[in-house]
């Protein structure tokens, strides 16, 4: 049961780096406490991947054949290269940490499932893509009605606050139904636990994550990729959202980090604007490409050292 | 804090756009004073002026203040600031002006003009609250800005002729001269900062779309 | 809304003996298009000269205007009004004079013009003020 460890550890890191995809624009433009935004976080992310975290599982598990000591190295290799990203303040993703290091495993003991990687690739690809259409639908659908509408400041001001937390915790909930499939998903495929079980222990592990070590992330996140007006905020948000959880539904498990630069790429290109840090996104595309050929790595390492 | 922000059903945002309506207001009151003081020449009436601008000054504080308790969206909340800083602007230089007028004699040639200078000012007052609330419900603000682009214009023309009138007038000393110009100059751009603050409500309009 | 709110109270004057250059001059210089003509007399009389009638009753007919007086083309009397009408009766006045101006009169003595541009001025302000239905 120990072997589970690294799972948790995996989900932490994950909780630490991805709660900024959900509440980052709304604490660093103040207008949710961090306090709050975090609580809230936590739990809709165990809420989410209680209800539909088992809907991803299957898809990590049988990317290769696992044993119980190959899905340890997978999840501790994964674990500790998000963590390093972390700690580096780069939003990265747990798919890709995860995918890498299972296929990594998969091609030392010659199992890995090819056709399923490319499935899993086509939909990391069309993340961004779907959050970018997403977020250019909403914002041009709501902003036709919103413009129309005549509404009072205050009015106005109430729905954007209500609007991000709401869209705020329908985030958290996307990113637990969907990821919680990288952090424990490997232990459904090597048979040490069943899926519900693996939803549970995974979303309290990504609980524990935002809960302790998510601030450094989410002062970057908010900050770093663009300013947005409140309206904009709130639709990019949203747009991750929605994005994830239709992932959720095909049953793959995705980056809530593109999906979020892809819903700020498609507000963005409302306004004919680039308004895109370069410098950040090119941090960030760093990130996504090392991230499983380091994770590989690492497993290799492990599993041809580490004893299994 | 999520749900008291709810159940208070944005009693503090209710708080401070009555407290900058307030300041508006007392502005107006302002500009109507000064208009009679010069009128009837009484002196007693333009201290008044001065009095109300210290109200107002007070009343910006506790706006602010009360802004910066949480009221509005941070986003919302500089522009909303900057607004209420225009605002005193033009109280300042209404005091200024005022204390002119109690320290020098107002030549009777170039009496009538100020009076109409000084009506236009308190006219462009009101339609500033006018604008100010149109903006509260939402409302496009484009006429209203209008309005007060043409009564600066009418200042603008004023002004002109203000000065032409002011340059036959004949001085004693240097002060009296000072004085004098520095009371035209502060009247005719009281209109200017008026404007100014509208322009700034167009812009707390557009930002929130 | 009352017309001295809105009215220019820069009125220019000009002697009834005065040839038409002297009055074009002027015009020109101060950039209006109306003056108020002088007739000097027992009691001081007052009519209007107006771009209009400078261009067509003798530039366009090619008459000398140095050789012709202010007083052979000016209208008289002055259209006079009060200066508390309403911005809609005057818009009403130069609607049935068809006339361009009005001059707003405080007992007998000229204070005040209010041109159709005045008037439209007049009434987007009325607007902006929710004066009215509209």
């Amino acid at each position: 049961m120990w072997k589970v460890l690294s799972g948790v550890f995996l989900g932490w890191s994950l909780g630490a780096n991805d709660s900024a995809n959900v509440f980052g624009t709304g604490v660093t433009t103040g207008t949710v406490k961090y306090r709050t935004a975090i609580l809230l976080t936590a739990f809709f992310v165990l809420l989410g991947a209680l209800l539909e975290g088992p809907k991803c599982m299957r898809t990590v598990g049988d990317l290769s054949r696992l044993m119980p000591p190959e899905a340890f190295w997978c999840a501790l290799a994964a674990a500790m290269i998000m963590t390093a990203l972390t700690y580096l303040a780069i939003p990265a993703s747990t798919s890709q940490a995860i995918v890498g290091a299972v296929i990594g495993a998969g091609i030392i003991s010659n199992s890995a499932d090819f056709s399923m990687l490319y499935k899993i690739v086509s939909c990391w690809v069309f993340t961004p893509v779907c959050g970018m259409i997403v977020a250019y639908c909403l914002h041009r659908i709501f902003g036709y009605f919103l413009d129309r509408t005549q509404m009072s400041l205050a009015r106005r001001n109430l729905l954007y606050s209500a609007g991000i937390l709401v869209a705020g915790c329908y985030g958290a909930y996307s990113l637990g139904s969907n990821n919680v499939a990288n952090v424990t998903g490997v232990y459904v495929g090597s048979g040490n636990l069943s899926p519900g079980t693996a939803s549970l222990i995974g979303g309290l592990s990504i609980a524990s994550g935002v809960l302790t070590y998510s601030r450094k992330v989410m002062m970057t996140v908010g900050k770093g990729i663009v300013p947005l007006d409140p309206f904009s905020a709130l639709v990019v948000v949203l747009a991750g959202a929605i994005t994830l959880h239709v992932f959720t539904q095909i049953g793959v498990p995705v980056s809530s980090s593109q999906a979020v630069v892809g819903a700020v790429l498609g507000v963005g290109v409302v306004g004919g604007v680039k308004t895109v840090s370069f410098k950040m996104l090119g941090k960030i595309s760093l990130g996504w490409i090392l991230t499983p050929i380091a994770a590989g790595l690492l497993v290799y390492l492990f599993i041809t050292f580490g004893g299994i | 804090m999520i749900l008291e922000k709810l159940l208070s059903h944005g009693k503090k945002e209710r708080d401070v756009t009555e407290d900058i309506k307030r300041h508006i207001g007392l502005l107006c009151t302002a500009c109507d004073t000064f208009k009679t003081a010069v009128e009837r020449d009484a002196p007693d009436l333009m201290e008044n002026v001065i009095q109300l601008e210290r109200e107002g000054d007070s009343v910006r504080r506790e706006v602010i203040s009360h802004i910066y308790e949480g009221a509005f969206l941070p986003y919302l909340r500089p522009d909303l600031c900057k607004f209420v800083e225009i605002v005193d602007e033009v109280f300042d230089l209404l005091k200024d002006t005022a204390f002119y007028h109690l320290s020098t004699r107002l030549p009777e040639r170039i009496k009538d003009d100020c009076i109409r200078v000084a009506l236009l000012n308190f006219r462009m007052c009101e339609m500033l609250l006018i604008t100010y609330e149109a903006m509260l419900k939402g409302e496009d603000l484009r006429e209203k800005t209008l309005a007060i682009r043409i009564y600066e214009k009418k200042v603008d023309d004023l002004k002109y002729d203000l000065f032409e009138e002011a340059k036959k007038v004949e001085i004693d000393t240097f002060w009296e001269g000072r004085m004098l110009a520095d009371l035209i100059s502060g009247l005719t751009t009281i209109s200017d900062i008026i404007e100014d603050a509208s322009d700034h409500l167009q812009i707390i309009y557009v930002s929130m779309r | 809304m009352k017309v001295h709110e809105f009215m220019s109270t820069k009125i220019e004057f000009v002697d009834a003996e005065k040839s038409v250059y002297d009055a074009v001059e002027r015009m020109v210089d101060r950039r209006i298009r109306s003056i108020v003509v002088e007739f000097s007399g027992k009691e001081p009389e007052y009519g209007v000269l107006t771009s209009r009638d400078i261009v067509f009753k003798v530039l366009a007919k090619g008459i000398n205007p140095k050789k012709i007086k202010v007083s052979e083309i000016a209208s008289k009397p002055v259209a006079c009004i009060d200066i508390n009408m309403d911005f809609e009766d005057a818009a009403k006045m130069m609607e049935q004079s068809n006339i361009a101006r009005l001059f707003v009169c405080d007992e007998g003595r000229i204070i005040g013009l209010i041109s159709l541009l005045d008037v439209m001025a007049a009434e987007l302000v009325a607007i902006a003020r929710g004066n009215h239905d509209s």
